[in-house]
């Protein structure tokens, strides 16, 4: 492994943040607020650092995957650090564990906030703390790689590194088409959301940075009661739509948009994903129409937006579902498990492995009637490689023991078991929201410092989808 | 690069560095100062103001009482002084209007201060009014009361002001302290890197072309010393490389 090629790399994904923080202090310069000094600083310092190394490594052709997995992962963990400087610098609740807790749940989308008064904070704050969701939610380095111009085989294996096995296997163009075609779905969707939002009545900042949490599915959002604030059915539908079409692959959309759009049902993975979210809408609107919600009409508004918030691995709020009845409330902790597609912004153990799950288990069944027999699991008329099938198993069985050891870990420090597991679940997710304590309308403010931190490795170890993460701890042994 | 350029701008980056932590230190701290001043002139004063009106309605109260017991030259010489302290402190809160709400409060105490004012000018020993307890408690007291409170709300509205600048002092001192901080943090992970990069693409390709130059000696054929620094370490191995060649062809 060479250090400098990867501090080079790491250099440009800094300098990249820093072009986002020079964004977010003139935002602050505009609005004359308290966040300027802050942003600004913060810029300078990582543009420096970012820059530094551009200097003297001069730019390679071939990058390792060891490197690669290096690289963004190290691009992870340091837009993290540098995204909590200027909430560092502004001081106010943001001690360094908070800073870090708030900056680590942007940049991988989970949209936990340690905030009481998100509304206290200047605009120049929100935003930056807006764009880091809009970052993180494309990868920080497919960002970078699709913006900045990589030459030669170094953006494939940065590229392979970076995003989902899932996702990657699923997209059938040369790497450079991929990233554009990412590049064009994600700023397109941005773009029509916010025009759509502000149609709705959203004001322009409230509408580019709600659609910065949307689209990445985040779920940080510019009111201390999330969406409830704006109490409007339009805004909550155009929310909606947007959030379902961020959990789709996006390649799918592309070839739907530019193509056939049937292509989108074609898909056996989005249609499952389509009727679980219709199932779980329908079940949690029966549950909660009477003793919650007097009308249908206002159980179906709740349960929808709830659903598809947390399904997508979005985390907005327009009710505080901790007063739903404990039906609701599992319904709402699946989804938070399984969240969206693959190849989507949405986190959690993804749709598509939660299908080869269900088929995996069928073939069990067929298996145990005929012992003897060959049955491959197919999606979409294709045989799935046993190797897929094998990591996907893999992957939810580490991921439920990583929210199980998390859950213990936040019970041992004397969290209560309802806050500590859907606490570690929605962090592992990348939702945000859980229950009891850190429900869709509160905050993990109470949450104790040491599991705070808990919660931020949980949360990069879920947007890294375990493995990379691991790899890179366990890299001398694993070798 | 040149290699003079390449330590240069690593130098010019650290200063960078440490000459915006500096600024923003002054800065921030010029702003702590300010606010200060703002602090001290503008709420320190107004509550300083409340307090004095305050003890001169309670004089003024005291003085009523003389009157009502029939000490008139006592509790006139009480009252004039009294009303004197009360018009000067209500003056400097009348030009020391800085907060949203105070010129209404000011307005308020000065109506209501006149109300009080009137019970008290007109004459009282040897009228009616002497040893009227009963007019004392219904009239006297709820206009001294009226006064009273707005006045209290004043210190209220600036005591209140006062925390709040008291707070954005600490975030400004937090503000003014962190550049620095972070300025140090990053020097020293900037140092590191900065030797690291010496290490790599200086000593190291020092190194390399001396063992290619030892070797050439030892063994007398001519070594190709492949550097990929694109400086003139680069182009230093390439002439040894050259003189190498054409030292082995002389011979």
């Amino acid at each position: 492994m060479r250090p400098q090629i990867i501090l080079r790399y790491v250099g440009i994904v800094l300098l990249f943040n820093a072009l986002f923080l020079l964004i977010s202090a003139s935002i602050s310069a505009v609005n004359s607020d308290s966040g300027l000094f802050p942003l600004l600083y913060s810029a300078v310092v990582t543009a420096m650092l970012g820059v530094f190394p551009l200097i003297f490594v001069p730019p390679t052709e071939h990058i390792f995957n060891d490197e690669g997995l290096t690289i963004v992962i190290s691009g992870w963990i340091l837009s993290s650090v540098i995204g909590a400087l200027p909430y560092i610098m502004w001081g106010g609740p943001f001690t360094i564990t908070n800073a870090w807790f708030e900056s680590v749940s942007g940049f991988t989308t989970t949209g936990s906030s340690i905030l009481a008064n998100i509304e206290a904070l200047p605009l120049g704050l929100l935003f930056w703390r807006s764009t880091t969701h809009w970052i993180g939610g494309i990868g920080i380095v497919v960002f970078m790689l699709a913006v900045v111009p990589a030459t030669g085989q170094s953006a494939m294996v940065l590229y392979k590194s970076e995003i989902s096995s899932l996702a990657a296997d699923n997209f059938q163009h040369r790497t450079k088409k991929t990233l554009q075609i990412l590049l064009v779905v994600y700023v397109g969707l941005t773009v029509l959301e916010t025009i759509f939002l502000m149609l709705a009545g959203m004001n322009g900042f409230d509408a580019l940075t709600h659609s910065f949490s949307t689209i990445a599915t985040g779920g940080f959002s510019t009111k201390n009661s999330s969406i409830a604030f704006f109490n409007s059915p339009a805004i909550e539908s155009v929310i909606i739509v947007f959030m379902i079409l961020s959990g789709i692959h996006f390649g799918l959309i592309f070839v739907a948009v530019t193509d056939k759009p049937i292509r989108l049902w074609k898909s056996s993975i989005v249609r499952y994903y389509l009727c679980a979210l219709a199932v779980g809408i329908l079940l949690i609107t029966f549950n909660i129409y009477g003793d919650i919600y007097e009308t249908v009409s206002g159980a179906l508004r709740f349960a929808a937006f709830q659903v598809v918030s947390l399904a997508t691995s979005t985390g907005f709020a327009n009710a505080d579902s901790s007063y739903w009845p404990g039906f609701s409330k599992l319904v709402l902790i699946f989804f938070t498990l399984q969240c969206a597609c693959a190849g989507s912004t949405s986190g959690g153990i993804k749709v598509d492995r939660t299908l080869i799950f269900w088929k995996s288990f069928i073939r069990q069944f067929r298996k145990l009637r005929h012992p003897k027999a060959v049955v491959s699991i197919r999606l979409d008329g294709a045989v799935i490689d046993p190797g897929i099938i094998e990591a996907g198993l893999l992957y939810i069985a580490l991921y439920l023991i990583v929210v199980f050891i998390s859950s213990l870990i936040l019970t041992g420090m004397g969290v209560d078991l309802m806050s500590a597991f859907s606490g570690s679940a929605a962090a592992m997710g990348n939702v945000g929201p859980g229950f009891g304590m850190v429900s869709s309308l509160s905050n993990f403010s109470e949450i104790p410092a040491m599991g705070k931190w808990v919660l931020s490795i949980v949360m990069l170890l879920g947007r890294l989808e375990i493995f990379g993460l691991l790899m890179l701890i366990f890299y001398r042994f694993i070798r | 690069m040149k290699i003079r350029k390449k330590i240069s701008l690593g130098f010019v980056i650290l200063s960078i560095m440490l000459a915006v932590a500096g600024v923003f230190s002054i800065y921030e701290l010029m702003e702590v100062g300010t606010s200060v001043q703002n602090l001290l002139d503008d709420n320190y004063n107004s509550i300083n103001a409340g307090k004095q009106m305050i003890e001169a309605l309670e004089k003024e109260d005291s003085g009523l009482m003389l009157l009502l017991s029939g000490q008139w030259k006592e509790g006139r010489e009480t009252i004039r002084d009294a009303d004197r302290q009360f018009q000067q402190a209500l003056q400097t809160a009348g030009t020391n209007l800085t907060i949203p709400g105070e010129p209404d409060l000011v307005d308020r105490i000065r109506i209501r201060y006149m109300d009080f004012s009137r019970l008290w000018d007109r004459p009282i020993v040897g009228t009616d009014f002497e040893g009227n307890l009963k007019w004392y408690s219904t009239d006297v007291h709820s206009a001294f009361k009226d006064v009273k409170e707005a006045v209290q709300e004043l210190i209220d509205l600036n005591d209140r002001v006062m925390y709040e600048t008291a707070t954005d002092l600490k975030s400004g001192a937090h503000r003014a302290v962190m550049p620095g901080i972070i300025a140090f943090a990053s020097a020293l992970v900037f140092t590191f890197i900065f030797n690291f990069f010496l290490q790599i693409y200086i000593v190291r390709p020092i190194i390399t072309i001396i063992d290619g130059i030892q070797r050439f000696l030892e063994t007398n054929k001519p070594v190709r010393v492949t550097i990929d620094t694109r400086d003139e370490l680069q182009d230093l191995a390439t002439s040894v490389s050259d003189l190498m060649y054409m030292a082995r062809i002389s011979k």
